[in-house]
């Protein structure tokens, strides 16, 4: 038997193609796949959110009241409870039990959470004149209860957050990468939320004080926050301010409330 | 910031990975060249012969070849959407390569290497984690026989 020595003239054991490439058709492909999900998913909360019960949402927010029930009581804390009690007491349909928390943070900003739990930080707290400021805030996020907004963020997020972890691992850099950049977006309302939320708080502050000038004021402070932070109108919380006082001004002027000059 | 550090792991092992294996198959060329005429075979027989036989020994050689943050990756992309790990591939054959051409130099003097096997298993510290290969090792070994000139 003859030895024959012959060297590789290809190797078949590697692919060829470019990985550079393979990298991102797949990091495309994932990409299209979550922004489906996302689509699907969110006409999936909104189908699903107007249907639960009170007690199915009381249960989601047991997590959110126990992180937050450790806040203590102070005098301000027990003068927001007491303008929530009034507040709901002037609401009509279905009731639920609300709670405030005031959490000592620099943020101006308040949060609706399931399960009734308001959620104000004392940055907005100090920034606040009037009574009639603060008792717009607690009927904003009020108004948000009433339309079930904090449901549907926050359902989006979890259930794609949830949705990534399964197909991609719990412990994949892609979960961890999507879930934390889509929850915080998911926290966030849309303008049209916000601007329905405001309807009904201005409707609610014209109830308890017959003029709604909290309302006013308390918007044109918010467009002054954002003047001196220069956030961009797409990532804040509460997106284009400005709209927002236009749409609280077109409706005043509609329902005729009172308004001092 | 952790988008901006993940995108500079990623191209730094891109950069680096390419660099580093070009290098590496350069290297397995010229000296699987040099080491042609020993033969390195599977049979375990060297068929009839009237050689006689002066020396028969144990020749083993091994290779680490690690992963880039790069095809790591790629390679986690895949986990998602199946199909071939094509990131993976060049690793383990260039493991194999490096692990034969070394049982080949330990050999230098021999006739032929009769009997080779490669076997392959991932080490370090994430080697035994779901989904996480740390680097791959190949070990080639085989029987050097010595003719009596």
């Amino acid at each position: 038997m003859k030895y024959t020595p012959k060297a590789f003239q290809k190797n078949v054991n590697v692919s060829e193609t470019s990985l550079l490439k393979d990298f991102f058709v797949l990091l495309g492909g994932l990409f299209a796949l979550m922004v489906l999900l996302y689509i699907v998913l969110g006409f999936g909360v909104d189908l699903i959110v107007p249907r639960l019960s009170l007690r199915a949402e009381k249960m989601l927010g047991v997590p959110f009241q126990q992180f937050y029930s450790e806040t203590e009581k102070n005098a301000s804390s027990e003068k927001l409870e007491e303008m929530l009690t009034e507040l709901v007491g002037l609401t009509t349909g279905e009731k639920r039990t609300y709670q405030v928390s005031l959490v000592q943070n620099d943020l101006f900003n308040a949060v609706a959470l399931p399960g009734g739990l308001i959620v104000i930080y004392s940055g907005l707290l100090d920034a606040v004149e009037s009574d009639q400021e603060l008792a717009f805030v607690l009927a904003h996020e009020l108004g948000h209860f009433a339309h079930r907004d904090h449901l549907k963020g926050l359902g989006r997020g979890l259930l794609l957050y949830l949705f990534i972890s399964i197909v991609a691992g719990p412990d994949n850099f892609a979960s961890d990468f999507l879930g934390e950049s889509l929850v915080g977006v998911q926290m966030q309302f849309s303008q049209r939320q916000e601007t329905i939320a405001d309807l009904f708080a201005l409707d609610l502050l014209n109830r308890r004080y017959d003029t709604v000038d909290g309302a006013v004021s308390f918007m044109k402070k918010i467009i002054e926050k954002e003047k001196s932070h220069l956030s961009l109108a797409l990532f804040s919380t509460h997106p284009a301010p400005e709209s927002r006082l236009f749409a609280l001004k077109d409706e005043i002027r509609e329902k005729g409330y009172k308004i001092s000059p | 910031m952790e988008l901006i550090i993940f995108i500079i792991l990623i191209t730094l092992g891109y950069v680096s990975g390419t660099i580093v294996e070009k290098k590496h198959y350069r290297s397995i060329e010229n000296r699987e060249e040099k080491f042609l005429s020993l033969p390195a075979v599977t049979i375990k027989k060297c068929g009839p012969t009237t050689k006689k036989v002066e020396q028969v020994r144990l020749v083993s050689g091994n290779a680490v070849i690690s992963v880039d943050y790069f095809k790591r990756i790629l390679a986690g992309l895949r986990n998602v959407f199946g199909g071939r790990v094509k990131s993976y591939e060049s690793l383990i054959d260039r493991a194999r390569r490096e692990a034969i051409l070394r049982m080949k130099r330990e050999a230098l003097f021999s006739d032929v290497i009769l009997n080779i096997r490669v076997e392959t298993s991932s080490i370090g510290q994430d080697a035994n984690r779901k989904k996480n290969i740390g680097s791959i090792e190949a070990f080639a070994y085989g029987t050097a026989v010595t003719y009596r000139k």
